[in-house]
């Protein structure tokens, strides 16, 4: 996390962001901690020239343990700023308060703004070098103590053309616990991807090979994407217990609707079928052999 | 893709004389099926004839009791169309469902009967509706213009103008979409005319677009889905099977998309 002498931020991040929206999410997270705008924090990925270590987003990890060491870079860059402040100020540093980008001196009204204070650590014109070192620039890494546990439920309402075997989803309503959400829109697009993926797997997407092993569905035009109007309006909603093992109490999201969404789709089309003798992709042709036995049971 | 020359008519006659001249040249209309062929080599023509900007191809009227439609009309032009949304809905419905937006806006009539995919929609349509296909040698009815998959009537160098299509049938289509081209997977075309009834299956057949005569005669008694319960339904031994839809599941669903078919022709 580089500090410029401006009071604008850099955050050189392992965590990649591709569509996830970390640009948006972690530089939340910074502007808020520090009390700056939210357009005063760039944050880079996926630049091997100046991110040195990196391993993409999966896992549903990057709020938990992206944005832990975050925190934990952002708590170094407190501490030091509280250092420079305390020159600045000429008080103690145990009597430096920092909030809403202000330092300031207990029980009195001296106070300094963020950006002078970072450009006071490079300037250094209130310490020495002996006193401390100038510069405002941290790095922190973060392991995790224990994964995490988002839970949820996830509620398919679907409807069997039973003379086509074609299956509508009718509903989905969904409330996940995500512990502590920092920005709820992109939480909600990531459940809503989440679920079309997961409706895909269910009732569209496979692949097929012939008996030479030669590849079907090798284009779009026979491998089945899930598109808009596969879906439905999806209703979600969550509740919020933080994760007791991160400093945020973030639980990951980025794969809950993926993993929520086929056994939903998959135990309402057994249970409008009334039997489980059924794979996925349960596409029209597989749903309609399977709604011609539980006919014909029905009939027996 | 190949190198290959582009020309760009402003004229039919334009395009009559460079059809005429250039040896294995290939007619361009919304590229839809060309460039992909194109593209991944199956096809090197060494000429294209881009047939966008000859005025006689575009557009639809009426003229008496039939609707004329341009060869470079567009689906999304059908699909929209006053006149044809007045006269034939079904038909405006059926090039409405064709692909998606892209395809529908690129794509013409002129280009889907030419290439008579076994898949395609137009096909089933314009047999039910006994449209007339026009060339720039002559006329022929759509039974005679579609001989089989991916072929039809068209000698070398000649070029679908328009397609005429009389109006005053009950008339609808009833498609199963691929549900990942969005292609035909079965579709049933119905048309009543006097007491004439068409069925013509698309999607289905293994070779190409065929009328199901025993629904016809079915229909012809008495016009109504019901009519078609007595009788079964073409045999899944002449049907197409892939991984999407096996001949049986495609007999079965011509059964129901006729019945659907029938239902919308005689609604309203
Ligand atoms: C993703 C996708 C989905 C599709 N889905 C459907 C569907 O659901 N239903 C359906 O019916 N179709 C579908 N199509 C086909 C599409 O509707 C086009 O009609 C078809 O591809 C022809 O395209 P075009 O009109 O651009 O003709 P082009 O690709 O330009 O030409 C096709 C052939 O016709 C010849 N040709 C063109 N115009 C003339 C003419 N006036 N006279 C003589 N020969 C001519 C060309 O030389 C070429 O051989 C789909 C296509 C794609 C790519």
């Amino acid at each position: 996390m580089r500090v410029n002498p401006v009071g604008t931020v850099e955050v050189l991040t392992g965590s990649h962001s591709h569509g996830q929206g970390h640009e948006t999410t972690f530089a939340q997270l910074v502007a808020g901690r520090l009390g700056i705008p939210i357009e005063n924090v760039a944050i880079v990925h996926g630049d091997t020239d100046k991110v040195q270590m990196g391993m993409g987003t999966y896992g549903s990890r990057s709020g938990a343990v992206g944005m832990s060491a975050i925190v934990k870079a952002l708590d170094k860059i407190e501490a030091k700023a509280k250092k420079v402040a305390s020159f600045v100020l000429e008080a103690a540093e145990a009597d430096i308060d920092f909030k809403d980008g202000k330092f300031s001196v207990k029980g009195t009204d001296k106070s300094v703004d963020f950006a002078s204070v970072a450009l006071q650590a490079y300037v250094a014109h209130k310490f020495t070098g002996e006193q401390l070192e100038p510069g405002l620039k941290e790095g922190a890494f973060y392991d995790p103590t224990n994964f995490t546990f988002p839970s949820g439920v996830h509620i398919a309402e679907v409807e069997i053309d039973p003379d086509t075997g074609v299956t509508t989803i009718a509903k989905w309503t969904a409330v996940d616990d995500f512990g502590v959400i920092i920005n709820p829109m992109i939480v909600e697009g990531q459940v809503h991807g989440g679920i079309a993926q997961g409706i895909g797997q269910a009732l569209l997407e496979g692949a097929v090979y012939d008996a030479n092993g030669q590849l079907l569905t090798a284009s779009y035009m026979d491998y089945t994407m899930p598109r808009a109007d596969d879906l439905p309006s999806f209703r979600v909603d969550h509740t919020t217990t933080p994760c007791p093992s991160n400093p945020l109490g973030i639980k990951g999201c980025g794969e809950a609707g993926a993993i929520a969404a086929p056994a939903a789709v998959m135990n309402a089309v057994t249970d409008a079928l009334g039997h489980e003798n059924i794979a996925m992709p349960a596409t029209p042709q597989a749903v309609w052999l399977a709604a011609r036995a539980s006919f014909a049971k029905a009939a027996e | 893709m190949y190198a290959f020359d582009f020309h760009r008519p402003a004229t039919l006659r334009q395009a009559n004389s460079l059809v005429g001249k250039l040896g294995d040249a290939k007619i361009l209309a919304g590229g839809q099926t060309l460039l992909p062929t194109m593209k991944q080599r199956l096809a090197s023509p060494s000429a294209v004839i881009d047939l966008s900007g000859v005025p006689e191809l575009a557009g639809i009227e009426q003229k008496g009791r039939n609707l004329v439609i341009g060869a470079m009309t567009s689906h999304a032009e059908v699909a929209t169309s006053a006149l044809v949304t007045a006269a034939l809905p079904g038909l405006a419905a059926l090039a409405g469902g064709i692909g998606d937006p892209h395809v529908r806006h690129k794509g013409t009539i002129g280009g889907s009967i030419a290439n008579n995919d076994p898949a395609a929609d137009y096909p089933a349509g314009l047999l039910a509706l006994g449209a007339t296909i026009v060339t720039n040698r002559r006329k022929m009815p759509a039974a005679e213009f579609f001989t089989g998959m991916f072929s039809t009537a068209l000698d070398e160098g000649e070029i679908i103008t328009k397609v005429i299509v009389p109006i005053g049938a009950k008339f609808a289509y009833a498609k199963f979409r691929n549900p990942a081209s969005r292609y035909a997977m079965v579709g049933v075309a119905v048309g009543k005319k006097g007491s004439s009834v068409v069925v013509a299956v698309t999607g289905a057949g293994s070779d190409g677009v065929f009328r199901w005569t025993e629904a016809e005669a079915a229909l012809g008694k008495r016009f109504n889905a019901k009519s078609l319960d007595g009788i079964t339904n073409p045999a899944a031994k002449d049907l197409n099977s892939d991984i999407h839809a096996s001949a049986e599941y495609r007999s079965h669903l011509i059964g129901v998309m006729a019945r659907r078919a029938v239902t919308g022709a005689t609604a309203k």
